[in-house]
């Protein structure tokens, strides 16, 4: 009777033992919020609509952005370049099962070498880049970069570090491709055979 | 009378556009091993499976289109456009295998973009895709550029008078030496001397700029690939932005000069006739035409007050500008960029570029130079008539190697093809207003497309209308070809079905 009443609350607490050891795991997955402004944003949005001489509503400002860490820094002596990408593959990319979400969509940012160095992982078809939230100036037309539109990043902290992207062969593609190869080695073969009936002196 | 194509004209143009779609299959090898040598394993099974499909379809139709007959000049041009067709659908299938296209629709659009060296693309989520999908990419653009047909031509055909009007099908009609066979190969050897030097320069800037030596290589690679061919495709989604560079810059814009420039100017140059950049009827039409276009947008984005300096509104300028002329389709700035930033007076100023267009029988698309520079001759032939007594004899030639007496057979057949792509401007422009979009917007889209440019004012997404991304790919296809080569294989249809 002892055992029994002991058993449920050793369970439930034992449960509780996992959900505690599970949570920063969970919380690392928990969807990251949509960017305020994002990437189309910066682009799109002017003070007065169709007015372009009015400058971009954002130019000038201080913004925090997040995104993936695509491609490479490329260092140029104590800074650097880094590009983030806030679209729908900041997350998971299509290797990874994620769903076709348009064009990537992202912003240039400058930032000191020293910063970048958090970054462990840029994104490419065999890794998915940290995301990183950079704050920073927007510039519309930068005056230092020959009128690029970028971020002068004064911060920058990684909210989730990137990953190695498995993409598997999938075997439904490789009996295809023999199937395909035997019918093309075959075709071959008789596109020989006949062109040597025809005429044994011709070639290609 | 629509007279019926007979059995023998089914086999010659069975055979000769199956030889071209091995052509595409062998070409796919350099992909495929591109992704062996990075351990792309999926990618490469896709590629296995892209190559098998060509090989099929090439030795299959060469299996049962026997013939000993040559081509005639209808064959020619049928077997041109009928190539491009097929080698769109099958080029079409490693994207398709890749994951990243919404529809087959979608591959359609980017490997007929590729192969007509235009660049606009749906392909989903490029900075995560294989490097050797990305080689295809810029390959098609790069083969597409000297012509898929050239490269059929250069390996595979023999030397027979047909070859000739495959290769004029193809929009090409330059014959730098007196084999076709040789000519295609003379296109080659000045396409690879360049290719081999400007990667160089490419990727060892590329290094400066903080990339590793692997991906400076393959960068400057890609990028050289989208600049001569006047293509536009880079490797990233920021395209030629990505660097932030003017160094890079600058030698990309000479890349695009010199890829735009007709393969008979680069032949003269190569040979030692170094005069004739300066003398020639497209080299002076383009530079007149890019100096205009150049100074009308940068006085109205200076009077917009858009960049921060004048080094940079001249640098922005400059480059979208020479891009769009050359219609290579590089950008530095956002595509949203063109309608946010620059408005409507810059996004007509780049149409205007665009629709113009580079040279003939070079890597590029749109009216062409020569065609421009005949146009504003025949014009001052006219005016100098009107103010002249009537028994005088006015008359004008043009320098394009060498000198030609304008005639009004000639100015008739160039006003000919000028308007056919005013036309295809025009339609393309009004199916886009049709579906909402401002007219200046939709124009400025379907200019780049069918003048095989590749800038985008963000009108192309993947979801965008499937109709206008039909629009968009026919306009690319008869833009590429000249038109007349789709006409032909349009009227062969048409024969096979009505004729007697």
């Amino acid at each position: 009777m002892i055992m029994r009443n002991r058993f449920f609350p050793s369970m439930l607490l034992l449960a509780a033992l996992f959900a505690l050891a599970a949570a920063p795991a969970v919380a690392a997955e928990a969807p990251i919020p949509k960017n305020n402004p994002d990437s189309t944003e910066l682009v799109n949005k002017m003070n007065v609509p169709g007015d372009i001489t009015k400058g971009l509503f954002w130019n000038g400002k201080t913004v925090t952005f997040h995104g993936e860490a695509i491609g490479e820094v490329m260092v140029r002596d104590s800074y650097a370049w880094i590009h983030l990408n806030d679209d729908a593959y900041m997350e998971r990319n299509v290797e990874e099962g994620a769903k076709l979400g348009g064009y990537n969509s992202g912003m240039a940012v400058w930032i000191s070498a020293d910063l970048t160095k958090q970054i462990d992982t840029y994104g490419d078809y065999k890794h998915e880049g940290s995301i990183v939230e950079i704050e920073g100036v927007f510039n519309a037309a930068c005056k230092e970069h020959g009128g690029d539109m970028d971020i002068h990043a004064t911060g920058l902290r990684i909210l989730r570090a990137g990953h190695v992207v498995d993409d598997p062969v999938q075997p439904w593609k490789v009996w295809l491709a023999l199937a395909l190869i035997a019918i093309a080695v075959g075709l071959w073969r008789l596109d020989r055979v006949t062109r040597n009936r025809i005429s044994p002196h011709r070639g290609i | 009378m629509i007279v019926r194509p007979r059995k023998e004209d089914h086999l010659v143009i069975g055979k000769y556009t199956g030889k071209v779609i091995v052509g595409v299959g062998l070409l796919m090898c350099i992909p495929l091993l591109t992704s062996i040598a990075f351990a792309e394993w999926d990618t490469a099974v896709d590629f296995i499976v892209a190559i098998s499909a060509c090989m099929i379809f090439g030795f299959g139709t060469q299996a049962l289109c026997r013939t000993q007959k040559d081509l005639s000049w209808s064959h020619g041009l049928v077997v041109a456009s009928g190539s491009w067709f097929f080698a769109t659908a099958l080029g079409a299938l490693p994207a398709l295998l890749s994951g990243h296209a919404g529809s087959y629709l979608d591959t359609l659009f980017d490997v007929m973009s590729g192969y007509t060296t235009t660049g606009l693309y749906l392909l989903q989520d490029l900075d995560h895709v294989s490097n050797g999908l990305n080689m295809w990419r810029h390959l098609l653009t790069y083969a597409g550029g000297q012509g898929i047909v050239v490269i059929a031509l250069t390996f595979l055909f023999k030397a027979t008078a047909g070859a000739y009007k495959v290769y004029v099908g193809e929009g090409k009609d330059e014959r730098l030496l007196p084999n076709v066979i040789q000519t295609a190969r003379a296109i080659w050897l000045v396409s690879l001397t360049w290719l081999g030097i400007g990667t160089l320069f490419l990727g060892f800037r590329g290094m400066q700029l903080g990339q590793g030596p692997v991906r400076a290589f393959f960068h400057g690679l890609w990028v050289f690939m989208g600049a001569w061919s006047t293509g536009g495709f880079a490797p990233q989604s920021y395209n030629t932005f990505w660097f932030h560079d003017i160094g890079y810059e600058v030698i990309c814009i000479v890349i695009m000069i010199a890829g735009s420039f007709n393969f008979a100017l680069h032949w003269a140059m190569w040979t030692g006739k170094r005069e004739e950049i300066r003398k020639n009827v497209e080299t002076i039409s383009f530079f007149v035409t890019l100096s205009i276009t150049t100074l009308v947008a940068t006085f109205f984005l200076a009077q917009a007050n858009i960049y921060p300096d004048a080094m940079s509104l001249f640098r922005k300028v400059f480059y979208q500008l020479v891009s769009g002329h050359t219609t290579t389709g590089f950008s530095t700035i956002y595509a949203r960029s063109f309608v946010t930033q620059w408005g409507p007076i810059g996004l007509i100023v780049t149409t205007v570029a665009m629709a113009i267009g580079a040279s003939a029988a070079s890597t590029g698309g749109g009216i062409k130079g020569i065609r421009m520079g005949v146009i504003s001759k025949a014009l001052v032939q006219d005016v100098r008539r009107m103010i002249s007594p009537e028994s005088s004899v006015i008359m004008e030639k043009y320098h394009h190697i060498r000198d030609t007496w304008l005639d009004d057979g000639l100015v008739r057949g160039v006003m000919t093809v000028t308007i056919a792509y005013l036309t295809l401007y025009g339609i393309g422009a009004i199916v886009g207003a049709m579906y909402g979009y401002p007219l200046e917007q939709a124009a400025f889209e379907m200019v780049s497309a069918a003048s095989n440019t590749g800038l985008s004012c963000g009108i192309t997404q993947p979801n965008m209308p499937d109709l206008l991304k039909v629009v968009y790919t026919l306009g690319m296809w008869l833009g590429r070809l000249e038109f007349m080569s789709v006409f032909a294989l349009i009227g062969y249809g048409v024969a096979v079905v009505r004729g007697k």
